[in-house]
């Protein structure tokens, strides 16, 4: 969450491409939570190896777990996407989407008018190298890159463009891999450097900070960010001198349920927000739900029909803002 | 349609009317499916002995039905949002249902592009249906109420009532209907609020086709109108035409291709306003869904699927896309205990 305490400052562009820097790592990610089983068998066994900690999760991924709760894709209307393999590397990926788009309007009510828009992506993937490109109908580019420059250091690139002048946006990371902590170095257009650095501290604790400049803004910050993980819990714990105060907590009931919750509070500008959800996993589906202080229920169902054949059910109701959306969708050979 | 072609005469109040006769037809119609299905096949059989007896025809579709076969493929119910409809039981005669619909209604805008409002609402409704009468009430949290009413007089006379109620003066609505059923004939009287009188009488003329007629009053728009419609059907196909004074005519035509799927098609022309539209649909009956599509001359593409998870529990998705107004609505809804 340090990326986006930085980025809510400028960037929401960044901000949006992060989240999906972020989605990939998930299944790398997951993978490294297996590791921390056997640190707790050993610490049963024998005082803690101070020498020998696991790695920690990157920084900005710290709050990953409540994320996949508590902010799911949700949508209005109808959405389909289509990926096909043209072999084992590279892909081409077709995505429509039609529904009502909120336009700002005067006063407390919500206007919306229907849109349409068709995107194009193409991705190539290898063990050491990711390229995804995603092209708009309306002339937006969308494009990452993440390639390893040797076992430990890896470079990423997040660039959006648009045909709209001074509006496009790019982000270069610098992610390097100890044994036992992660340090980042990011660089932006608008003359954005940013860097991160997060270490282990036990076996189930890692602590983090990050500091960044903006300098067409001539502003600078910094962040400091706490995770404790056991198999069943993570919390998290993240201040920022934006203001921003970010907790999140999220509890493993069973294999297939997981109940999640975050807080939220921005000194600058008096926002708080808490939320509590659930991440439902069963053989053939996935249901994800959430409620939270602003009076917004929603929930979001992916079911499997056949492999590589989901279906997807999404709902958002604002009771404050008396807003409703609801949409359902396909996604093949995803 | 005859109800429909009146009612086009007098713009204003009777919509809410129209709206509420198809809820209505396709009922009645599942019930005269069943009631006409069986009387073709002996005259058929019949047919193929001996010459056809005219004195033993078998009883025309009721007039205001004479297309539901068409409208059943081709007007599905679309929404927008989501929709949650239950039905409770509570004795075999009694039931109460309640319904909630959440999404996105159109507001009427300046220029072509199109503005919409989420919107929500909540309708209770009690029904009681029993051999010779069937009551059915809606009341939505507005404060608009919809009441419909069958009464078996005798085996031959109906009486049928249509209302809807609000709050605001002067848009409630009222239609009384007397219906006769002869052996071979139908005829109805209709009464309705502003001065409306409406009558129809349609006669079966062969074993396939049946010929009607209509007259209608609005007496306070001081204006009267005639129709007249014929309606050819077998066991594979239906064919009806509608004229009227007010320059409605209305053709549809429907192939049943095999017993799972039907093939539909309608035209409609009105002279005063130049307005021609022409749609084709299919209807889809698979073993626990049904799949509606349609795609008409305007640009409006459309679908309809209903999935029954389990007794007594339907899925739907509703999808449409006016690709003119470049309007798309999509929903998906749940109803219970239907």
């Amino acid at each position: 969450m340090g990326s986006v305490a930085s980025a809510a400052v400028p960037p929401p562009p960044p901000q949006s491409a992060l989240p999906q820097a972020g989605a990939p790592p998930y299944g790398p990610g997951l993978a490294g939570i297996l590791p921390q089983m056997s640190k707790g068998e050993e610490k049963k066994d024998e005082k803690v190896d101070y020498l020998n900690l696991p790695c920690p999760v990157p920084f900005e991924e710290i709050q990953r777990e409540a994320l996949m709760s508590l902010k799911p894709e949700l949508f209005e209307g109808l959405r389909f996407d289509f990926t096909k393999g043209l072999n084992q590397k590279f892909s081409l990926s077709h995505s429509i989407f039609m529904g009502s788009l909120e336009v700002p309007a005067q006063a407390s009510e919500t206007i919306k008018v229907p849109t349409a828009h068709y995107e194009f992506g193409a991705n190539f993937l290898d063990p050491k190298l990711m390229l995804i490109g995603r092209v708009m109908t309306d002339g937006r580019l969308n494009a990452r890159v993440k390639c390893d420059l040797t076992d430990n250091l890896t470079l990423k690139v997040n660039a959006q463009l648009t045909q709209e002048a001074h509006y496009s946006q790019g982000m270069f990371n610098f992610d390097y891999k100890g044994s036992d902590y992660r340090a980042q170095f990011q660089i932006g257009n608008n003359a954005f450097y940013g860097a991160n650095y997060i270490q282990s501290v036990t076996p189930n604790l890692s602590m983090g900070t990050e500091m960044f400049w903006l300098g067409h803004q001539r502003k600078s910050g910094i962040g400091f960010a706490s995770r404790y993980n056991t198999d069943k819990m993570v919390g998290t714990l993240q201040v920022a001198s934006t203001g921003i105060v970010a907790l999140s907590y999220v509890q493993k009931i069973s294999e297939k349920v997981s109940l999640a919750s975050d807080f939220m509070y921005n000194h600058m500008s008096r926002d708080v927000t808490a939320s509590f959800g659930y991440d439902y996993l069963l053989r053939q589906c996935r249901l994800r739900g959430k409620i939270d202080s602003n009076g917004v229920v929603a929930a979001y169902l992916e079911e499997r029909l056949n492999m590589g054949v989901n279906f997807l059910l999404s709902a958002e109701i604002d009771h404050c803002k008396k807003n409703y959306k609801f949409g359902f969708g396909m996604t093949v050979g995803e | 349609m005859g109800s429909s072609v009146s009612q086009a005469g007098a713009p204003p109040p009777h919509p809410p009317t129209y709206a509420s006769t198809p809820p209505f037809a396709p009922a009645a119609a599942d019930a005269a499916d069943a009631a006409a299905a069986p009387p073709p096949k002996p005259h058929e059989e019949e047919a193929t002995e001996e010459k056809v007896d005219y004195l033993n025809l078998p009883c025309p579709v009721p007039y205001e039905e004479i297309q539901r076969e068409a409208f059943m493929a081709l007007k599905p119910d679309l929404f927008e949002g989501m929709r949650f409809d239950l039905t409770k039981m509570i004795t075999p005669y009694f039931a109460l249902t309640h319904s909630v619909a959440m999404g996105s209604i159109e507001i009427p805008a300046q220029g072509s592009e199109v503005i919409k409002v989420p919107t929500s609402n909540y309708e209770f409704g009690a029904n009681f249906i029993n051999q010779r009468t069937m009551l059915m009430g809606r009341v939505s949290h507005e404060g608009r109420e919809n009441i419909r009413v069958k009464h078996d007089i005798t085996d031959n006379l109906s009486l049928k009532i249509n209302a809807q109620l609000t709050s605001e003066p002067h848009y409630s609505q009222g239609m009384l209907n007397f219906d006769y059923k002869g052996k071979d004939f139908r005829s109805q009287v209709q009464f309705g609020n502003n001065g409306f009188y409406g009558a129809n009488y349609i006669q079966s003329v062969s074993k396939n086709l049946s010929l009607g007629t209509e007259a209608f009053w609005l007496g306070q728009q001081r204006k009267s109108g005639v129709g007249v419609v014929a309606r050819y059907d077998t066991k594979k196909m239906v064919a009806t035409a509608q004229i009227a004074t007010t320059g409605m005519v209305a053709l549809s035509y429907v192939q049943k291709v095999s017993e799972k799927v039907s093939l539909a098609s309608d035209f409609m022309y009105n002279q005063m306003t130049k307005d021609v539209t022409a749609s084709f649909g299919y209807d889809y009956m698979l073993r626990q869904c049904r799949l509606r599509g349609k795609l008409d001359t305007n640009g409006v593409i459309s679908s309809l699927l209903e999935e029954r998870l389990t007794p007594g529990v339907t899925f739907q998705l509703s999808a449409e896309l006016d690709h003119w107004k470049k309007d798309y609505k999509f929903g998906f809804g749940m109803a219970l205990g239907e």
